[in-house]
């Protein structure tokens, strides 16, 4: 079964991932981790630059932030250690790209599978989320259509609150529809399937 | 609280990985005891709710936005268990999806938020609704975001003690106690008056939207 | 007063919705804009009421260009939002205040109106919500709403009103009641409908939107609805096999007269 052995390929594939993370959270030494960033960049190959653009965005703030501060707290005080500063960096950027480069190569779908109800719930959860992501966007607009000055935190609050109400309400509210739907299809009858 | 990884150490993140598992575990059977057949759809659907949710704005002076998390909304809407789940499911989409957030931060951020976030909602609410309900829900909407600032800025604090260099050099996230605390907590006080009120307005609103329709 | 020339759009994630579109409006006409689902026509409504920037074109309202940076600015960006309103397609859309006062006050208490009470209450008469005011408009009927939507832009005294399908989630009796209401109306209307029978009760001109996204006709709604070519190139007409008593046969016709 070519779909079942492409199954176990991607959970042994996610289980070297995760074993992977805690030894690179494990081990201290910049050469170590400085050859895993470069072996992970070439399974990359050329979407290394990309790949490296994408985890820049995504940590670059938080880890400039806390650099920053670490090196303002620790120099005034002599404490100031730039091998620990280089460590933690590196060590995120490996972290960070193993993790966008097997997100990518990793059918999320397969991996899973292990178990039935997570994997629907995560499918639901992604298209719901979509569509009531466009909700909240239209209704920010027609309060934009709205707006004729600055409004004032009153109003602010108001609208923000509005929209959570509405999100909730219609979660509720289509949580039920879609159990009615599940239903019809016969998904529940599979009493194997848990 | 996106922490990327590689700012928390093993020996936190492991452990932190058994209880949220076992919690998970435990949440499942209590979530599924009450929902049954309606468990999937149900949890699905509040955890997008959820994951959109973060996207609404709350309002600071100033004309400046914080992002808001719902939490305690949640929390009083939903019961500590269902909000456990969907806000962790949250933090897993977030992780796969759009790589926002570690995955060894996962399991703090689930207990942090999901749990104790939600946790302290209800029963702040419950505790306190009997005595005036704007006060129940304004305080069930700032402890859910208090509450695990707290926990965030203990298990960042602690990093240092738990895993150095021989030499006392730091090898995760490198500030102590003294300068975790005040650094998350202070801000996340004007973000916890601000999701207060957000709760107790929201609530009305939703309270509204779910009454019988007139004639 | 309303002058598009060239407008194009497209959708962040990719597709075009808007295609060379380029027509003028003058003050006072009543313009009906057809097209099947999905040609853009929301889309259109949302360029013209300023809160969508088309990708290419130039959109000019009473001969000053429309654009984010000039809607930044205060005093144009007050007269224009004061002057051209948008009626979303759900009303839910619109409305987030407590009750059915707060939300028709809203916009005049931005401009510091002195007699907003005045105003309101003159409003509220009008679409009969005088026993609503205290309300909260969640817990009113879609066409209730509606009407709080509108009461809450008509309450500005806009010069151009948008409206995005209207009648699609209104009930007959309601349907009725809005098409007398707006025939009566003194503003420049652009009403976008799918609903072909309704259009002749809406407006005098048609602009029609085709699949392919352009502009298919701009002119009078009654030549439009004679001339069954163009109406089938775009969409707005079907054909199927139906019976009339013991006859089976195909044609084309449209269904809606909501």
């Amino acid at each position: 079964m070519r779909l079942e052995r492409h199954a176990y390929l991607d959970r042994a594939a996610l289980l070297c991932y995760l074993a992977t993370v805690v030894a690179l959270t494990s081990v201290h030494d910049l050469r170590v981790l400085g050859a895993a960033l470069a072996l992970t960049l070439a399974v990359a190959g050329g979407g290394a630059l990309g790949l490296m653009r994408r985890v820049v965005l995504a940590v670059g703030p938080f880890c400039l932030v806390v650099s920053v501060s670490y090196a303002v707290l620790t120099i005034p005080s002599g404490q100031f250690s730039g091998g620990y500063l280089v460590l933690v960096n590196l060590r995120v950027a490996v972290l960070t790209s193993l993790t966008f480069l097997v997100m990518e190569r990793v059918n999320l779908a397969r991996a899973l599978g292990f178990s039935r109800g997570l994997l629907y719930v995560v499918t639901l959860a992604t298209s719901q989320a979509l569509t009531l992501r466009r909700v909240v966007e239209d209704y920010r607009l027609a309060l934009k259509g709205r707006t004729l000055v600055r409004l004032g935190l009153r109003d602010r609050y108001r609208h923000s609150a509005a929209s959570a109400a509405r999100l909730l309400a219609k979660g509720l509210h289509q949580s039920g529809e879609i159990a009615l739907a599940m239903r019809a299809r016969g998904f529940f009858d599979d009493t194997s399937s848990r | 609280m996106h922490i990327p990884d590689g700012f928390i150490a093993p020996v936190v993140y492991l452990p932190a990985y058994a209880v949220a598992a076992g919690a998970w575990a435990y949440a499942v059977r209590r979530v599924q005891a009450s929902l049954d057949e309606n468990t999937l759809p149900f949890l699905a659907v509040m955890t997008a709710a959820a994951f959109v949710l973060m996207m609404v704005a709350i309002p600071l002076p100033g004309g400046t936005t914080v992002h808001a998390a719902g939490i305690g909304l949640l929390g009083v809407l939903l019961g500590v268990w269902t909000t456990f789940l969907s806000v962790s499911l949250v933090l897993l989409l977030q992780a796969l999806l759009f790589g926002a957030g570690g995955i060894t931060a996962l399991p703090v951020n689930a207990l942090a938020m999901g749990l104790a976030g939600g946790a302290s909602a209800w029963l702040a609410f419950t505790g306190l609704r009997g005595w005036n309900g704007r006060v129940a829900l304004f305080t069930a909407g700032a402890v859910s975001v208090l509450v695990p600032a707290l926990l965030i800025a203990l298990a960042l604090g602690i990093q240092p003690l738990v895993a150095h260099a021989p030499d006392g050099t730091p090898r995760f996230f490198p500030f102590g106690l003294s300068v975790t605390l005040p650094a998350v907590l202070l801000p996340h006080l004007i973000v916890a008056i601000g999701e207060g009120i957000l709760t107790v307005i929201a609530y009305r609103y939703l309270a509204a939207l779910r009454a019988p329709r007139a004639a | 007063m309303i002058h598009l020339s060239a407008i194009r759009h497209d959708f962040p994630d990719g597709p075009r919705v808007l295609e060379d579109i380029s027509f003028a409006i003058e003050p006072g006409e009543k313009v009906v804009l057809l097209g099947a689902n999905g040609t853009g026509k929301s889309t259109l409504l949302r360029v013209l009421s300023g809160l969508v920037a088309p990708s290419a074109g130039e959109y000019r309202y009473r001969g000053q260009r429309v654009t984010l940076a000039a809607l930044r600015d205060r005093e144009f960006g007050r007269r224009f939002r004061r002057e051209v309103v948008l009626l979303f397609q759900h009303p839910d859309t619109m409305i987030f205040n407590p009750t059915v006062h707060e939300e028709i006050a809203f916009g005049p208490r931005q401009l510091r109106l002195p007699d907003v009470d005045e105003r309101v209450r003159h409003w509220a008469e009008v679409f009969g919500l005088t026993d609503c005011l205290d309300r909260p408009p969640f817990s009113l009927s879609g066409g209730e709403k509606q009407k709080v939507c509108l009461a809450a832009l008509l309450v500005l005294e806009p010069d151009l009103l948008l409206l995005d399908e209207p009648t699609a989630h209104l009930d007959p009796r309601s349907v009725g009641w809005l098409v007398d209401f707006l025939s009566a109306l003194k503003v420049t209307l652009v009403v976008a409908t799918h609903n072909l029978s309704l259009a002749p009760e809406l407006g005098e001109r048609a602009l029609v939107l085709g699949e392919d996204h352009r502009l298919l006709y701009d002119g009078d709604l009654t030549s439009l609805l004679r001339d069954q070519e163009r109406l089938i190139a775009a969409n707005l007409v079907h054909t199927h096999r139906h019976r009339h008593g013991a006859i089976e046969h195909r044609h084309f016709h449209s269904h809606d007269w909501d």
